[in-house]
């Protein structure tokens, strides 16, 4: 499963944690004759001895930041320590650490890390505490990427970043960005005729969790959701059609999208419109600043970003991204892991983020006024509008296994091997069978539903 | 008599001493893993879904199994590729080692040189056939594009049968150089005196081959068979390096679909019968050779 959020430059992703180990044991050593000091001289269980983990990154601009601020936050509250613990930046694989440690009920990490769309899964399984219930609160961050941080009337991750994808366009091959499909078809296909762009568009059409982030936004360009709000799957809408129908022909017969990108995932469509080889790019907001580096990008200032056009019937859609912070079930420490999450989604530390490392902050009054200003490539009051256009990905415990399930059949439609309407039937299909079987069909008050534990209330909602 | 059988006795049961511990390292190492596999599969154990317990469910994960399109496709496509890659090899090994085993000057060089392929990692040979055959000056659409065959835009992963002719020329480069290595040795096991006998009873090249080469190399051709079999049924690094299955799942070896439930979804029963399934079939297929071996043993070779 790749969440399809964010995908650094392969270089940053070099695990150079060799240091780590031993700076740890000296400090769990130290740690260790400071709490007996403590216990000895009677000290009672105060904030005393509190030790938090945080998994994080180890390496980079991204690793620095965290350290200024873990620092900062431990400077603040003289009686907890945080310690880093170093994870994969891959996601397939950090998720799959996370699964292990939480299987295995460890108190540690006591922080986890998550991408939008593991939230769900790890509040079902009750690996993460409903922060709600502690008293943490969800008011100033975008609705949307609250919404993805909720399941069964609970709070259980606060959003740390966001991320959502964007139509990169070129400015000096049109005035303005399309506002339909079909402007953009227009577009891209004038621009491969009278200026020689090799491609009109390129999107992630790989087999991954990228192509189901594409899907969903040219699906809500058409007026179509994969899933309704009562639990009901929809992909297989006419609008579904429709979009999946879209996407296939700008491939195989008008050809503004590339063959090859049914193989591509972020970075190769990035390399291909850096290249200055293409009209328009769909990607995330990470390829932004790469691309303004003229040192290797051919197309510095001579693009922007927008909102994914819109379809008859829908409204532009963007996919929300993003990584989450939550707390591990089994910690011993709730009231001081929520006091890190405050810590970290405050605005001071949200400003640095955005500054040090170009993550867009899921606060919405900082958008208002001065203090983004000149952070990020996209100028706040755009960036606002293009983070409230984002739609998160369906929000169920089980989402990694539907968006396999789709991404296949998606796959198959955009290779020919199938039509879009039967392709999208049988990912229906299979869709409801997996919801059906594990107990979350909609109107299912059979079995253990998941996430019951927190409150008996809730059932009744659902 | 009596004190004959006493040693006897007493041998046997220092001969069973003796065996223990490989006994016990083979229980240890490869019965006790399977034996935790088929438990595992008889249960519901999804990783990612934690609520739905860890029940025993019979039979009910393998019944899923029957029903599921992708799984009986995936054994389709792993039935395919074997005959496919499989044939090949023979085919090709069995011209190679024909033409070392005559002799020349620079025969042992020779003999290196073929092995080459067989000595790469499959991973980085995956990775050198995915660059050959990409799309962005990719060397096969190059040739290929000059001789009018194909577009030099070709994708070549994105058509249900073009991706299979990359995955299928990979291993049978990477490897031919094993079964050829394989059958030279039964060529060299040949008695040259049967062949000038059968010269001068006026058997041509063609009879030589046919009346002596095949029928004496026929238990090398059997056990090259076996090798290349199971190894080509549980095939998995290749196919996940150079098209990870796709496009779609056109492509997808049951070992990818097994490593899919187990790795990705973390379904460990649901995974866990998939792989006994892998089992059984392999093991079938190796009872089933080695039968046949053991028959053509005893009614040619003794």
């Amino acid at each position: 499963m790749r969440p399809g959020g964010r995908r650094r430059p392969p270089s940053a992703a070099a695990p150079s944690a060799a240091a780590a180990p031993s700076a740890a044991g000296t400090l769990v050593g130290v740690l260790l004759v400071a709490v007996l000091a403590l216990a000895a001289c009677g000290g009672g269980p105060d904030q005393g001895g509190i030790v938090l983990t945080f998994p994080g990154s180890a390496v980079g601009a991204e690793a620095r930041v965290l350290r200024t601020q873990l620092d900062r936050f431990m400077a603040a509250h003289p009686g907890i320590r945080v310690e880093q613990r170093v994870t994969p930046d891959a996601a397939d694989q950090r998720h799959q650490l996370y699964v292990q440690w939480l299987n295995a009920r460890a108190p540690e990490p006591d922080i986890l890390q998550l991408d939008v769309i593991w939230t769900p899964e790890f509040a079902a399984a009750g690996w993460i505490l409903p922060i709600d219930s502690l008293g943490a609160d969800a008011a100033p961050f975008f609705p949307n990427t609250v919404r993805a941080n909720r399941w069964r009337g609970h709070l259980y991750a606060l959003p740390w970043f966001v991320d959502m994808g964007l139509l990169y366009w070129r400015t000096d091959l049109m005035d303005r960005p399309p506002d339909t499909f079909a402007q953009l078809a227009r577009v891209a296909e004038r621009a491969q005729r009278e200026d020689s762009v090799r491609y009109g568009f390129v999107w992630q059409g790989a087999r991954y969790e990228g192509l189901v982030t594409v899907f969903l936004e040219h699906l809500g360009g058409f007026g179509g959701r994969i899933m309704d709000d009562s639990g009901h799957i929809t992909v297989d809408s006419d609008a579904g059609i429709r979009a999946l129908t879209y996407m296939r022909d700008a491939v195989w017969k008008e050809g503004i999208v590339p063959r090859a990108a049914l193989t591509w995932q972020e970075e190769q469509t990035r390399f291909a419109f850096q290249n200055g080889e293409a009209a328009f790019m769909r990607n995330w907001p990470y390829a932004y600043p790469l691309m303004e580096d003229t040192a290797g990008s051919g197309v510095a200032g001579r693009f922007a970003a927008a909102t994914m056009p819109a379809g008859p019937g829908g409204e532009a859609t963007s996919a929300l991204g993003g990584s989450e912070l939550a707390i591990n079930a089994n910690t011993r420490h709730p009231q001081a892991a929520l006091e890190l999450l405050r810590f970290l989604t405050a605005p001071r530390q949200m400003i640095e983020r955005a500054r040090v490392v170009g993550e867009y902050p899921t606060r919405r009054d900082l958008y208002e006024g001065d203090t983004l200003r000149g952070l990020l490539p996209i100028p706040p009051a755009r960036a606002r509008e293009l983070i409230e256009h984002a739609v998160p990905r369906p929000v169920t415990p089980v989402y990694s296994q539907l968006s396999s399930l789709l991404q296949i059949q998606l796959h198959r439609a955009l290779t020919r091997q199938a039509d879009p309407r039967q392709a999208l039937e049988t990912a229906a299909r299979q869709m409801r069978g997996l919801l059906a079987r594990v107990g979350l069909a909609p109107g299912d008050s059979s079995g253990r539903a998941p996430g019951d534990t927190a409150d008996p209330a809730e059932r009744n909602r659902g | 008599m009596a004190e004959r059988r006493g040693l006897e006795a007493r041998e046997r049961r220092l001969g069973y001493e003796l065996v223990v511990p490989a006994l016990g390292v083979i229980l240890l190492v490869a019965l006790f893993p399977l034996a935790w596999t088929a438990w595992e599969s008889l249960h519901l154990h999804d990783l990612r879904m934690p609520w739905r317990g860890h029940p025993f469910v019979g039979l009910a994960n393998y019944a899923e199994a029957l029903q599921d399109g992708r799984f009986w496709a995936a054994m389709g496509h792993t039935a395919f590729f074997t005959a496919a890659t499989v044939g090949l090899e023979l085919v090709l090994g069995l011209v190679l080692a024909l033409a070392m085993n005559r002799a020349f000057r620079g025969r042992g060089l020779v003999r290196a040189a073929v092995l080459l392929p067989w000595a790469v990692p499959t991973v980085v040979a995956a990775l050198l056939w995915r660059f050959m055959f990409g799309t962005q000056g990719g060397i096969a659409n190059v040739l290929l594009s000059k001789l009018g065959l194909v577009d030099a835009s070709f994708v070549w992963f994105i058509h249900e049968r073009a991706a299979w002719v990359p995955v299928i020329l990979a291993d049978v480069w990477k490897m031919t150089p094993f079964v050829a290595l394989l059958l030279l040795a039964g060529l060299q096991n040949i008695d040259p005196a049967l062949y000038e006998a059968a010269r001068i009873d006026g058997a041509g090249a063609w009879e030589r081959f046919r009346y002596v080469t095949l029928p004496l190399l026929k238990p090398a051709i059997l056990v090259t068979l076996v090798f290349r079999t199971l190894d080509a049924f549980r095939v998995f690094d290749l196919v996940y390096v150079l098209t990870g299955g796709g496009p779609g799942t056109a492509t997808e070896p049951i070992a990818l679909y097994t490593f899919d439930a187990l790795l990705r979804d973390l379904r460990f029963g649901y995974g866990s019968a998939l792989s006994m399934i892998i089992f059984l079939v392999t093991f079938g297929l190796a009872v089933l050779y080695i039968r046949g071996l053991g028959l053509d043993l005893t009614g040619e070779g003794g």
